[in-house]
C-alpha cells in the first residue's frame, strides 16, 4: 500500500535545509502589521480592483529597514522568500525574484505556504491539471502536457477520482466572487510553479533526501541527553588549545596566500568551465601536463607539502634530486605512501621490497636516518603493518623539506620550469559562442583509463628508476673486490 | 439498487470535500472570519456524516460474498473513490488545525495574512452543505471551542480509515478507471461555458470568463429585468402611437 502510506506516514520525514520556514514564516507576520508591515496598495485589473498587492521595491525597502541591511543583501532575502514561495509575482509568474522596481506581488495564503510535515502530493498536482484543462479547454503548456499524460499513467486507478474531485472544486471556486476567484488562480498557479517548476524556474524546493527528524523540533530532555553533554564538555576541557591570535593569523595567511588563486574568488584562466562550458582549463591543468600553468608553479612556492602533492611538481622535484644525487629520499617517500595506501594483501611484500632496497645495510638505495629512528623501524618491519615507516617517512619528510626544498626552489631547474610555464589569455564568449559550447558539452575521460594511465606511467619509472650514487659507489667497490673474490652484487 | 444509491453519496462527499478544501485554503488568510471557522465546522460535520454512512453501505456491499465479478469490479472503484475522498479530507482537516492554531481570531492584535481575497465564503459553504443560504449562530470563542472539536474528530477519522483497510481487502492499483486523460473537457459545465461577459485583458492575469456573475439565479433575475424593461418601452411606444392616432 505505498500510495496511501505516504499521507498517514508513522515514519515522519522531514525534509533537510528547512529550517528557515519557521524563521521566514515570522518574517512573514511581521510583514502584514498594518502600521509597521509593507505598505500595500490595490491593483487595478480591467474591470475589478484586487487590494493587497505590494511592489518590489516595497518589499527590499523594508527588509533593508527592519534587518539593518543593505539593499543588495535585502534583495537576495527577498528573492529567496518568493523562491520558497511566501510571496508570489504577479507579473512574469515563472521567475521567483525579486524585481526592486514597481512590479507587483502578493502574500500567499497559509494553506499553500512550503512546510516541513505536509510533503507535495500527485494526487493534488493531478487534480490542478484537470482543472486548469478544464479552464484552458484542452490547451495546457507543454511541459503541463507532459505531467498530465505521465499522472494520467501512474495514477489511472486514481483517476476518476481526480476526474470527480477536478470538477467540484471548479464548480466550488465559480461560487465566489470575481476578484476572488481571480485571487485564488493565482495563488493556486503560484504554488504550482514552486513545487513543479516549469523549465528553467529554479525554485528553493529542491531539498535533496528526507531525515527521520524534525530538525525544528526540540529535543526531549532524557538522561541520554545530558550524558551526551557531559561527555561533550569533558572532551572540550581536554582539548589542547592554540591562542586564537595564532590560528586567526593562520587562517588570514592563508586566506591571503591563496585568494587569487581560489576561482570562485578570484578569475580563472583561461575562463571558468563551469560557467562557460569550455575545458581548456582543465586540459592545461591535467595532473601529467606537460608544461604548467604560472599559477600551479606559483602554488609549488607556498609550501612543500604544496609540492609534493601535485604530481608534476613532484616530477620536478626529482629532476633537482636527480642531478644533486639524492633522488633516494623521493623515491623512499613514494614507497611509504604507497605502503600506506595500498591493498592489505601487497602489504608485506612491499614492506620487505622497501627494506631491501632502502634501509639494509648496503642496500642499493641507502637512506640516510639517524640511529634511533632506524632501530625503531627495523624492529617495526619484523610485523609490518600500514604505518609501520610513518617515523621514518617524516624523517625524510623533514629532511627534504628544511635542505632540499630551499635549494629547489633557487635552482635553475626550477627557474627553467617557471619560464617555460604558461599564462593562457582569457576567453571572451559572446552568448552565442556560450550557447555553442554549452551544446558541444562532452563527458571526460573514464577514471578508469586514468587510472591505467597513471599505473602505466609509475611502471615505465620503476623500469627506469635513476641510478643513485650510493648504488654507483657500491657498483665501484664491488668491482674492486671483485678480482679478489668472486661475489655477484645482490 | 446499491450502486446508485452509493454513488449518489459518494457525489455528495466529493462534493462536500471540494467545498472543505476551497474553506480551508482561506483560512489564516483576509477572507478569515469568525463566519468561515463556523462554515468550516459544519461542513465537516457533514462531510463525517457522509463518510460513515458511505463507509458502512460500501462496507457492507463489499463483505457480500454473492456478488458478480463485474459487481465486485464495480464495488472496489467506488472504494477507491471513497479512500481517496476521505484521505484529501483528513490531510485537510489536519491542515486546517494547524492553521487554525497559528492564526487565532480572538487576539488583540491579529496578523491575517493580506493574500488580496476579502470576500465571503458563505457561497461555497451553502453549496457544501446543498442550503440557499447559511445561517451564522456560532458563539465568539469558536475559534479555540472548535479546535478541540476538530482534533478528536482528525482521530476519529484516522481511526475509521485505519479500520476500513483492516476490514476490506481491496488492491486499489488494480482498479481501472473509467474515465480517459481529458474526461474533464467533455462533461456539461453549466455555467462556465456560457461566454456572456468579459474577458479580462490583463496579460499575466489569468483570463476569466464572466458567465454570468457566479451564480444562476443572478443570471436569471438580470434576464428578468430586462425583460421587463424591454416590456414597458414597447408599452409606452405603443401608447404613444395610440394617443398620436387617435
Amino acid at each position: 500500500m505505498t500510495i496511501r502510506n505516504a499521507i498517514r506516514d508513522h515514519g515522519q520525514r522531514y525534509r533537510p535545509r528547512m529550517a528557515c520556514l519557521r524563521k521566514a514564516e515570522k518574517v512573514l507576520l511581521e510583514m502584514q502589521d498594518p502600521r509597521t508591515g509593507v505598505k500595500s496598495q490595490p491593483q487595478r485589473l480591467v474591470i475589478t480592483t484586487i487590494p493587497h498587492a505590494i511592489t518590489g521595491e516595497d518589499i527590499i525597502a523594508w527588509l533593508a529597514g527592519r534587518f539593518q541591511i543593505d539593499t543588495q543583501e535585502a534583495r537576495s532575502f527577498g528573492s529567496m522568500l518568493v523562491a520558497l514561495g511566501y510571496i508570489y509575482p504577479l507579473q512574469d509568474h515563472k521567475r521567483l525574484v525579486i524585481k526592486p522596481d514597481a512590479s507587483l506581488y502578493r502574500f500567499q495564503t497559509p494553506y499553500f505556504w512550503p512546510t516541513q510535515q505536509w510533503p507535495v502530493e500527485d494526487t493534488d498536482y493531478a487534480i490542478y491539471l484537470a482543472k486548469r484543462n478544464i479552464r484552458k479547454k484542452g490547451i495546457l503548456e507543454l511541459h503541463e502536457q507532459e505531467q498530465y499524460n505521465r499522472l494520467h499513467k501512474w495514477m489511472n486507478h486514481k483517476w476518476d477520482f481526480i476526474v470527480m474531485q477536478a470538477k467540484e472544486q471548479y464548480r466550488a471556486a465559480k461560487e465566489r466572487k470575481k476578484p476572488d476567484r481571480v485571487v485564488f488562480e493565482c495563488q493556486e498557479r503560484a504554488y504550482w510553479v514552486v513545487h513543479r517548476p516549469p523549465p528553467g524556474t529554479v525554485s528553493a524546493m529542491d531539498y535533496g533526501l528526507e531525515r527521520r527528524i524534525d530538525p525544528n523540533a526540540d529535543e526531549t530532555q532524557t538522561p541520554d541527553f545530558y550524558e551526551r553533554i557531559m561527555i561533550f564538555t569533558q572532551q572540550s576541557i581536554m582539548r589542547p588549545r592554540v591562542k586564537s591570535s595564532v590560528s586567526i593569523g593562520a587562517l588570514v595567511k592563508y586566506c591571503t596566500t591563496y585568494y587569487s588563486h581560489d576561482p570562485f574568488l578570484s578569475k580563472c584562466l583561461p575562463s571558468n568551465p563551469w560557467l562557460t562550458d569550455d575545458v581548456t582549463f582543465w586540459t592545461l591543468n591535467r595532473l601529467n601536463a606537460e608544461v604548467p600553468s604560472k599559477m600551479r608553479v606559483e602554488r609549488w612556492t607556498f609550501s612543500f607539502g604544496e609540492l609534493l602533492s601535485d604530481p608534476r611538481g613532484r616530477d620536478d622535484f626529482r629532476l633537482f634530486l636527480k642531478k644533486e644525487f639524492s633522488s633516494e629520499n623521493l623515491a623512499f617517500w613514494e614507497s611509504c605512501e604507497d605502503l600506506k595506501w595500498g591493498t592489505a594483501a601487497t602489504m608485506r611484500g612491499k614492506a620487505e621490497q622497501i627494506y631491501k632496497t632502502f634501509l639494509a645495510r648496503g642496500a642499493p638505495r641507502w637512506i640516510n636516518i639517524d640511529g634511533k629512528t632506524m632501530e625503531i623501524t627495523v624492529s617495526g618491519l619484523r610485523h609490518p603493518h600500514r604505518y609501520v615507516l610513518d617515523a621514518a617517512q617524516t624523517h625524510i619528510y623533514m629532511l627534504m623539506k628544511k635542505d632540499k626544498y630551499g635549494r629547489y626552489i633557487k635552482s635553475p631547474v626550477f627557474k627553467d620550469t617557471m619560464k617555460k610555464a604558461i599564462c593562457p589569455e582569457e576567453h571572451k564568449f559572446s552568448d552565442a559562442q556560450l550557447e555553442q559550447n554549452a551544446k558541444n558539452r562532452r563527458p571526460s575521460l573514464s577514471p578508469i583509463i586514468l587510472r591505467q594511465q597513471e599505473l602505466e606511467q609509475r611502471a615505465r619509472m620503476a623500469a627506469n628508476a635513476p641510478v643513485d650514487i650510493t648504488q654507483v659507489m657500491s657498483k665501484l667497490s664491488q668491482q674492486g673486490k671483485e678480482a679478489p673474490q668472486r661475489r655477484t652484487s645482490r | 439498487m446499491g450502486k446508485e444509491e452509493c454513488k449518489t453519496m459518494l457525489d455528495a462527499l466529493n462534493k462536500v470535500t471540494a467545498c472543505y478544501r476551497h474553506l480551508v485554503i482561506a483560512l489564516g488568510s483576509t477572507s478569515d472570519s469568525q463566519n468561515l471557522r463556523e462554515e468550516l465546522k459544519r461542513t465537516r460535520k457533514k462531510a463525517q456524516e457522509l463518510a460513515v454512512a458511505n463507509r458502512t453501505k460500501l462496507t457492507a456491499l463489499l463483505k457480500d460474498k454473492t456478488i458478480s465479478k463485474d459487481d465486485r469490479a464495480e464495488y472496489e472503484r467506488l472504494w477507491v473513490l471513497f479512500s481517496s475522498s476521505m484521505d484529501l479530507l483528513e490531510v485537510d482537516m489536519k491542515r486546517s488545525l494547524e492553521i487554525g492554531q497559528d492564526f487565532p481570531l480572538k487576539v488583540p492584535t491579529r496578523h491575517l495574512i493580506q493574500t488580496g481575497m476579502t470576500g465571503s465564503t458563505t457561497t461555497v459553504a451553502a453549496r457544501a452543505m446543498s442550503v440557499q443560504n447559511m445561517k451564522y449562530e456560532a458563539d465568539s470563542n469558536i475559534d479555540t471551542a472548535d479546535l478541540r472539536d476538530l482534533q478528536a474528530e482528525i482521530s476519529q477519522v484516522s481511526q475509521m480509515m485505519e479500520e476500513m483497510e483492516m476490514k476490506v481487502q481491496v488492491a486499489p492499483w488494480a482498479v481501472e478507471a473509467k474515465q480517459e486523460a481529458g474526461a474533464e473537457l467533455k462533461s456539461n459545465m453549466s455555467v462556465g461555458n456560457s461566454s456572456v461577459g468579459v474577458i479580462s485583458i490583463c496579460e499575466e492575469e489569468p483570463k476569466e470568463e464572466e458567465g454570468g456573475g457566479g451564480s444562476n439565479t443572478g443570471f436569471a433575475s438580470i434576464c428578468a429585468v430586462i425583460v421587463f424593461f424591454v416590456i414597458v418601452i414597447a408599452a409606452l411606444i405603443l401608447g404613444y402611437l395610440v394617443i398620436n392616432m387617435s
